[in-house]
């Protein structure tokens, strides 16, 4: 297992394990921190990356397994004694206030007076030794993401920390920024003796800037080994090798409908040969999404063709959700063009994609997807109001009509036609608005993380929906985090890593290596 | 009457209706900076100014009125905060609640009850109170008044530069990095509320048994949300909002003095003002303009 352990481990998980009802999202954990090294964790969303580190924060409770630390066995169960024992930990998500000003953030959560000049002289002797300048009276909101995130980190560091832990620090950081932050790193376990644990998906971080380096994948090590002795490559097929191999192995079971598969197979070669002069149903061209002042989604081309099922896959956070807030019309993007059926939206107007034809299973279905407090029958016709009224009134009985047929053809399962949507299951709330959408005849249909949250059954349903909708010539543009997902419905595979498209693969060219290459960010 | 004489009368009654104002200012922009828009500060005042008179006339002495008045403010902001936090209803319909229900009590009680007249004394400093124009005016006035000259600089100190003043801020901007910090959000604003609510209710106290001597119903008549309007106006600035506090006290002097003046104007018109006033500044400074981002945001533990 770990040659390394014993008198230098800093830390050690042994056999956690931690499942939330029938998910297990940590499976027997065994996973050694040493002093002096940084130890990279690699894995895709839902690995149990975060959960592990939850545990170790004191933020959940495991079901399973023990914790020793500095040799002896601890019991974690509150943030407060994770921090007692010098567990430190810089969140992916800032957690700084941004009118205060640097100093009254860095003691912010400490007890006691004020001393403000104490307060400032810490911020800066703090940043002198690691190389993080910052002025400690500057306010937070005024300073740059990279900035930010030194003052993250001197807050954490000022606590003397013996284990450091970074969930995805470079995601919001420029490329210089990410260097300067590593060679801070590295200083912190060189000349400190300090354990640093750097959450990644980003292999070329992983493999510039670790020591050891450890791939969890549902919920299991799945690969650990010295960073030196492996390369990006096996790194990528170990990330993301589990569900494609599985994917074989089933298709080889015969549990997947392989004839379905090779027939749109098929039919997506055929588009691809054919249609390069045609016209996409629906192209990004050059997109660019900033989101408070930070470029989330940059220079981002797409084409779908009618037909076709294009799947839009990566580590979440990589701007695929504010992608899909501009193709809901929510988010205006800083430039590029929408065209539909070739012709430009003005995004500009509210609806303007809904009425060029495009439809949309929004990613979070509380917030925007429906009315929860709302009837099925209201909530089914919202977006075609004008078939079942006329100028100023609405008839309930056509309303009813409409709902009863689309409630039958789309097995949506619900009380009554007038009973609220909160009121139905989180399957046939996404059954409404997959119903709803395609009611409306759209050329295009954008799913965004369609099946999160759902059961065996809607899952399924969901993906039977996705298929007929390709099969009758509508071009379906799935946005997910889920491999198996994109794997199994997709003619085509675009990898978005911060914001940028890293690659295009049709299906049969997306190996485990060239997907886990792209994902990380690098070129495949 | 001569130029300077309407001058030094205005002045002086602008003095006298901006004390109350400012009382329970310094408790609104407290509750305000902490992230709660409250409302019920109307009530607080109401049910301050009620609770001195009865507590003056019952023990014959002012300045117990004064202490029971705050006593009561205090009062409706634990019940505000209770109902807010712990009961979890919209502060906004809490507020409106208790700003009818203490309304409707006082005048009741008002009512049903004969209470005597009891003031507080009158300090005048010497050799300022010579001054022309506004010696009279500023130097001598009812004692409360001379507190302002500590609370002021006091509030500002507790909300910049106190440990609880910074948790404070913090909550009122962001409460969830507040919560990951390990700051108790709610209690924070509640003690923020209570703040308010001691100086809100001695704001009314103030009014009633230092400037007026009775009660009468409904005797704040919205200056709670003139508190309120000061705080927008004030930018949630402790300077500032202290600024329009004179300002909307000045403005009232004047719809109180212009038909001696021999000025007709709607009164009606003039007790606009203020709001006018706040809008405008609005307008004007929009662009400065800073509110708590967190203000009137209910913080719930463990939801995303």
């Amino acid at each position: 297992m770990d040659p390394a352990g014993g008198a230098a481990s800093a830390l050690q998980l042994l056999g956690i394990t931690k499942s939330y009802g029938s998910v297990v999202a940590c499976d027997a954990v065994d996973l050694a921190i040493n002093k002096g090294e940084i130890h990279g964790l690699l894995g895709e969303n839902g690995a149990g990356k975060s959960t592990l580190m939850k545990i170790l924060l004191g933020l959940v409770h495991r079901d399973a397994g023990s914790i020793v630390y500095g040799g002896k066995p601890v019991e974690i169960n509150t943030p407060q004694v994770a921090a007692a024992l010098g567990l430190g930990m810089v969140h992916q998500h800032f957690s700084l206030i941004e009118p205060l000003r640097v100093w009254e953030n860095v003691i912010l959560g400490d007890v006691g007076r004020i001393d403000r000049l104490a307060a400032c002289r810490q911020v800066e002797e703090v940043g002198l030794r690691y190389g993080l300048p910052i002025n400690p009276m500057a306010r937070v909101e005024q300073l740059s993401a990279g900035e930010r995130q030194r003052v993250e980190l001197i807050k954490c560091l000022r606590r003397d920390p013996a284990v450091l832990i970074l969930d995805e620090p470079t995601s919001v950081l420029t490329q210089a920024e990410s260097a300067e932050l590593f060679s801070v790193l590295r200083r912190v376990v060189q000349e400190e003796n300090r354990a640093v644990i750097l959450i990644s998906h980003k292999l070329a971080e992983i493999t510039a800037a670790t020591d050891r380096v450890t791939v969890l994948s549902k919920g299991r090590v799945v690969f650990q080994s010295a960073t030196g002795d492996t390369t990006a490559t096996e790194l990528a097929r170990q990330m993301v090798g589990r569900e494609v191999s599985l994917r074989a192995e089933a298709a080889a079971l015969g549990v997947l409908p392989v004839e379905q598969y090779r027939v749109e197979l098929a039919s997506a070669e055929q588009v691809e040969s054919a249609s390069p002069d045609r016209p996409a149903a629906l192209r990004l061209r050059e997109l660019e999404v900033d989101v408070g002042g930070v470029a989330v989604v940059k220079r981002l081309s797409l084409d779908v063709r009618a037909g076709e099922i294009v799947g839009l896959y990566g580590v979440e956070g990589n701007g695929q959700s504010t992608l899909g807030d501009v193709l809901s019309g929510l988010v205006q993007p800083t430039s590029g063009s929408i065209e539909l059926g070739g012709v430009p939206v003005e995004l500009n107007r509210p609806g303007a994609l809904q009425r060029a034809g495009l439809g949309i299973v929004p990613e979070d279905r509380h917030r925007c997807g429906v009315v929860l407090d709302m009837s099925v029958a209201e909530n089914l016709s919202l977006k075609a109001l004008g078939d079942i009224g006329g100028r100023h009134l609405l008839s309930r009985r056509k309303m009813h009509a409409v709902a009863r047929r689309l409630v039958a053809e789309f097995n949506i399962v619900a009380p009554s036609l007038d009973a609220p949507v909160r009121s139905v299951s989180g399957g046939n709330q996404q059954r409404l608005v997959v119903a709803r959408e395609l009611s409306a005849n759209p050329t295009v249909l954008v799913a965004a993380q369609p099946t999160r949250g759902l059961d065996v059954a809607a899952i399924e349903d969901m993906y039977l929906r996705l298929r007929e909708a390709a099969s009758s010539g509508v071009a379906v543009l799935l946005i997910s985090t889920e491999l198996e997902e994109v794997m199994e419905l997709c003619s085509r595979v675009a990898v978005i890593s911060s914001g940028r498209i890293t690659g295009v693969l049709s299906i049969v060219e997306a190996t485990a290596e060239r997907l886990g290459m792209l994902v990380g960010g690098m070129a495949a | 009457m001569s130029v300077a004489g309407d001058v030094s009368t205005i002045l002086a009654s602008g003095v006298r209706l901006t004390g109350p104002l400012a009382f329970a200012a310094c408790g609104e922009y407290i509750a305000e900076r902490a992230g709660t828009m409250n409302i019920s500060v109307e009530a607080m005042m109401l049910g301050g100014a009620f609770a001195s008179v009865a507590t003056a006339s019952a023990t014959g002495s002012a300045t117990i009125g004064l202490v029971v008045g705050a006593a009561v403010g205090f009062a409706v902001a634990v019940l505000h905060g209770t109902l807010a936090h712990r009961a979890e209803i919209n502060t906004f319909v809490v507020g409106l609640v208790l700003n009818s229900l203490v309304l409707g009590l006082t005048s009741y009680l008002i009512a049903v009850s004969r209470f005597d007249s009891h003031q507080v004394s009158l300090v005048s400093i010497p050799l300022l109170r010579d001054i022309p124009m506004v010696g009279r005016a500023l130097f001598v006035e009812r004692w409360p008044v001379y507190l302002l000259l500590v609370l002021v600089p006091l509030t500002w100190w507790l909300v910049e530069r106190s440990r609880w003043g910074l948790e404070l801020r913090a909550v009122g901007e962001n409460p969830r990095a507040a919560d990951v910090t390990g700051i108790r959000v709610n209690v924070r604003r509640r003690q923020a509320l209570m703040w308010c609510g001691l100086l809100g209710g001695f704001g009314g106290a103030y009014l009633a048994v230092g400037e007026v001597g009775s009660f009468n119903q409904n005797m704040t008549a919205g200056r709670g949300y003139i508190v309120i309007a000061a705080v927008i106006f004030g930018a949630w600035r402790l300077g500032r909002t202290m600024l329009g506090c004179v300002l909307f006290g000045l403005a009232d002097a004047m719809r109180l003095a212009l038909p001696a003046l021999g000025v007709t104007l709607n009164g009606q018109f003039l007790i606009a003002v203020p709001y006018v006033l706040a809008l405008l500044a609005m307008l004007v400074f929009a662009t400065q303009y800073r509110e708590p981002k967190a203000l009137g945001q209910p913080f719930e533990r463990g939801s995303s």
